[in-house]
Formats: structure tokens, sequence, C-alpha cells
């Protein structure tokens, strides 16, 4: 039986700017294996699986895969999931939200606008301060070394997963910035974190900071667009009274360019002090998938 | 503008079991960076656009892979050859169509159903460059005595007879060994084969390429690597199968099984084939 499907760019307003995620539509017959199956044959980081809502309180129930295993909650997939579901009128939101059923639980999702324009957030797991340290500390001076740094002190958060934060003095130094890699992977295998996320502030009209993230472990490679990392920057720069001075805690960081895509992603902060991390979504592929049950 | 796009899977008796392929209908507006960008973002081994042909060919293609423009590959052509026939960009002539690519003009075979026919395409002439003494680590379940064979179809692949299929089947490669190895020698991988006579094919393959030039440890289905398996057997005078005809086996070490048909004619000339599932089926929007 054919099936709507859907691959989308997550965090872009173009298409090859963000991170793809693939969407089977209407899954329900689809055992474990073959969404398994699924996910390892589009090749993409995430592919999603949409079901029915079994509960009133939910608008969709959603299953994630990466080519290798299922993963409990994961922001793009679930941003880019609820985008595709709002283009193909399967769901609609309720006083502004949709709410996702999933492992993890439920979980609403923030939609903004309509069309083109539309954005959709998650609301992130809540971020601390763990550790903030000086530039010329003995785990962090390699991995720092010929950076241009900006004014707040390096600082290692811990969102579920754990980053060292580091800002630089502008955008400039932090395009031109090159990764020094034995350093990083050092850094992250010591300090039992993911690597190094720097970010500059920016005149840019359409975003607010420039990002970038190195990761050291479990893999080395720079990241195109990282949901989580973003959100426990957006709580450093709340604790430190920093962010942009926007209404309700929102602004846009650019991230990816230098590794070939373009990505926004939206932060704000809410009353209650949780991060909302989203942005916009572009469907690429619009079709049907057939695969045996 | 919209363009028509299907992704199948190559090389496969149902879906998921083969190579998957993006495929971009009318793609003549498109540019070169545009191509290159949109097979990146898919992230599939290949992606291929369809363009007007010039005259003398039946349909024109270009083939893409994540990293780089190919001028010809197996698998792509494969499924180029299905798509025109299935969804009637091109009419065979006696079983035949001629596929323009960037490495020109190439005879494409077609049998069976035209919903759901049967394609091989003839893979550029091998040639046996020369011989070496079997990687350490491999020859420990290589023929004894026999040494690794260099060939080239366009690519080229260290090739390895194996002393049995179920040792193949076992092996666990030192990959980083044989990354070293095709890089200093500057050839694309380690293909590797055995004779299996088994009710649904005659051989299996494997092929290794975690060096620079394709940099992926273990293909799953190699359209080139069996072809020079077949001219490799050929030579040899241990060709299995009848009439030239035989299928190998492989990828099943990766969770798929891919089924590669094999001919060897007259000439000695190599096409290879095999049976296409159209997965997805929708437009592209670029």
């Amino acid at each position: 039986m054919p099936r709507r499907y859907v691959q989308l760019d997550v965090f872009a307003s173009r298409p090859g700017a963000g991170n793809p995620l693939a969407v089977v539509l209407d899954a329900e017959g689809l055992d474990d294996a073959a969404m398994q199956a699924i996910a390892k044959w589009t090749r993409l980081p995430e592919t999603t699986f949409v079901f029915p809502a079994v509960s009133d309180d939910a608008t969709h129930r959603i299953r994630i895969f990466s080519p290798r295993r299922e993963v409990p909650f994961a922001g793009h997939p679930s941003v880019g999931t609820a985008h595709a579901l709002l283009d193909a009128g399967l769901i609609a939101p309720r006083e502004g939200f949709v709410v996702q059923d999933g492992i993890a639980g439920k979980l609403p999702l923030k939609v903004n606008g309509e069309g083109a324009e539309r954005t959709i957030a998650v609301r992130t797991p809540r971020a601390r301060v763990q550790e903030i340290a000086t530039p010329d500390d003995p785990r962090l001076r390699a991995a720092l070394a010929g950076l241009d740094l900006g004014a707040l002190p390096p600082v290692l958060m811990d969102g579920g997963r754990r980053w060292w934060l580091a800002e630089l003095a502008s955008e400039t130094a932090l395009r031109s910035a090159t990764p020094n890699w034995d350093a990083i992977i050092a850094l992250a295998n010591a300090t039992e974190s993911m690597g190094l996320f720097v970010y500059a502030r920016s005149d840019d009209p359409v975003y607010h900071f420039a990002v970038r993230a190195f990761v050291g472990a479990p893999a080395q490679f720079e990241d195109a667009a990282s949901g989580a990392a973003n959100a426990t920057l957006a709580a450093w720069l709340a604790e430190r009274d920093a962010l942009p001075d926007q209404p309700g805690g929102f602004y846009r960081v650019s991230q990816g360019r230098e590794v070939g895509h373009d990505a926004i992603i939206e932060l704000s902060i809410d009353a209650e002090g949780d991060v909302w991390s989203g942005g916009r979504a572009v469907a690429v592929v619009t079709g049907m998938l057939d695969w045996p049950e | 503008m919209p363009h028509r796009y299907l992704q199948l899977d190559v090389f496969a008796a149902r879906p998921g079991t083969g190579n998957p392929l993006g495929v971009v209908f009318d793609a003549g507006p498109m540019d070169t960076a545009t191509m290159q960008a949109l097979a990146a973002w898919l992230n599939l081994s290949e992606t291929i656009f369809f363009l007007p042909p010039d005259p003398g060919a039946d349909y024109r293609i270009r083939i893409f892979t994540p990293g780089s423009e190919l001028p010809f590959a197996g698998h792509p052509s494969v499924g180029a050859a299905w798509t025109a026939v299935v969804h009637g960009l091109a009419i065979p002539r006696d079983g035949q169509l001629i596929q323009q690519c960037e490495a020109g003009l190439l005879p494409v075979e077609i049998s069976g159903d035209h919903a759901n026919p049967r394609v091989a395409v003839r893979s550029p002439r091998a040639k046996h460059l020369q011989d070496h003494a079997p990687l350490a680590g491999l020859d420990a379940i290589a023929v004894p005595g026999q040494a690794a064979a260099l060939w080239n179809n366009g690519p080229s692949w260290w090739m390895v007879e194996a002393a049995s299929a179920k040792a193949l089947r076992g092996l666990k490669p030192d990959f980083s060994a044989i990354a070293a190895w095709t890089n200093a020698t500057a050839t694309t991988g380690v293909a590797m084969f055995a004779l299996e006579p088994e009710a649904d094919h005659d051989v299996v393959v494997r092929a290794f390429c975690p060096g620079d030039a394709v940099n992926v440890p273990e293909d799953p289905v190699t359209g080139s690597a069996n072809a020079l398996v077949g001219a490799l057997l050929h030579a040899q005078g241990w060709l299995p199968g009848v009439d030239g005809r035989y299928i190998a086996s492989q990828g099943r070490e990766l969770g798929r099984d891919g089924r590669v048909h094999v001919r060897v004619d007259d000439d000695g000339q190599v096409w290879i084939g095999g049976q296409v599932q159209q997965v997805i089926a929708g437009t592209l929007d670029w």
C-alpha cells in the first residue's frame, strides 16, 4: 500500500540550507523492523513515522528512527514532522500549539505564522551551568588557542548532552576560525562533553548570533544545525543577562555556512524560563512511498 | 518549478535489499552546481538527472554522487534504463536503447514486460593491469598461492578470490589496512569473490572501498566490481551459470541482499543488470 511521504529540509527557508528529514505520514501497519529498514534505506539523519493520536490531548503520535536505531526524542525531527503534517492539512494547531505523542511522552510544539513563514518550536530540556572556566584552563587552552575570544568566559553547559560554549569577539572571527580537531577531541573525551560550541554576536538584519558546533566525540564533525546545543546557549545568555534586546527573549541564530549549509534556528525563552528551539522547514520531495508491510 | 522524482532500489528483488538511486526528470534547466547540491542533500550513493538526448541517443543522464559527478556507473545506468522504459521516456527497438552519459553512448538491453522490464547495461571493457601478493589479512581466506589482480573498467579494483564462500561471508576485514593499500596504489578498492552455487545465485561478492577514492568501508551492491568479477572468471575459463549468464549475491553482510545479473557475451564484453523496485514516486521542489 503506498503511503504519503515527504522529505524536507528543517531549519531552512530554502532547500539545501538546513537539516534533512524524511516523514512517512501514514505509518499504520509498519512494524518496527520495517520502520528501521526504511530509515536505513532513506540514508537521512532521521526518518519519522506518523500514527494517529491515541488520546484527545495529542494531535499526532510519532516514532523517530536514525539509520541505526530508534531515537526517543530529537528536536529537528519533531519540528519537521509537525511542519509536514500542517502542510498536508492532517492536523491543525489548537491555541497555537500542536501536541506530539511519542516514546518520550507528550510534547507541545509552538506554531507561529502560516505557509512559508510558519515557524515551529519545541521546548527543550532545562539546561544548567555545569562549570565556568577561564581560557587558560589546561583542559581548554589548546582548543581555544588561536581563537579571538569575546567577553563572556568559557562555560560547560548541561542540557542532556554537555557542550563547552565559548564566545568569539566577532562574526568575522567566528566564520574564519579553524578548529583544532585534536584538541577538541581531547577536550570532549576529558570532560565527557560533545565538544566545543563557539558563538558571536552579529549585526546581520536576519540573525542575532552566528554559531559553529565542533563535535569531538563520539565522531569528529562540524554540525550544520544544532537545536539542543543552541538551547544551552540561550540558557547561558539568559543566565548572564546577555540575551539580545528583543521581546519574549526571541532571537535567531545562523549556523552551518562553513559546512555548505545555511540554517536559521529560532530561540525564545518563556515566562517560566524554558527555552524553545525551532524554525522553518521547506518540503523538497512530496510523494508516495511503497514498502511491503 | 517542481520536477517528477523517483527513488528506486536497484539490483533488488524487494525494496530495501539493493542500492538506492535518486531519479530527477526534466533536468534540462538545472545547472551543474544545482545537480551537485541536490545529490549531496539527497545523500544517496548516486542521483541521476534526465536531460534531452543528442541525436543518436534515446535518453541522456548525468550521474552525481554526494561529492562529485561520475562519467559512468552501473547501478545508475540500470535504474535509468528501467525508468526510461517504464515511464515512457524512450521506446526500445529490438530490445535495445542507447543511453547517453558523460562517458559517451552506451548500449542497453531490455527484456521482459514493459511494466517491469529486466535491463542490462554494457560495462566499459575490462583490463587486467597487474598482479600483487594478496594483502596481509586477506591472504588468510584467499585461494592459496593466487595473486591479487588489479583490474580496471573505469574504477580500478584489486580482485581477490576467496577459497570459500563461507569464509568470505564471515570475513571481518581490516579496513585501515585496506584503506592504506588502496591509497598507496591509487585504486578504488578491494573486491573479493567466491563461487557459491545456490538456487538463486552462483557467486558471492564483497567490495571494500574505505580509501580516499570512495571512503565507504563496504559497498552494498557494486556494478563495476561485479563486471570485473565476470571478466576475470571469463578470462580464467571458470565462468559459472549457463550461456555466459550467472547471478551474483552481494550485500547480505550489510543487511542488504542484492542480486546482480551478469552476462559475458561472445566478444567478451560484460553486461550487468538486475531487478528494480520503485519505492518513492512524487515531485521534487528545489
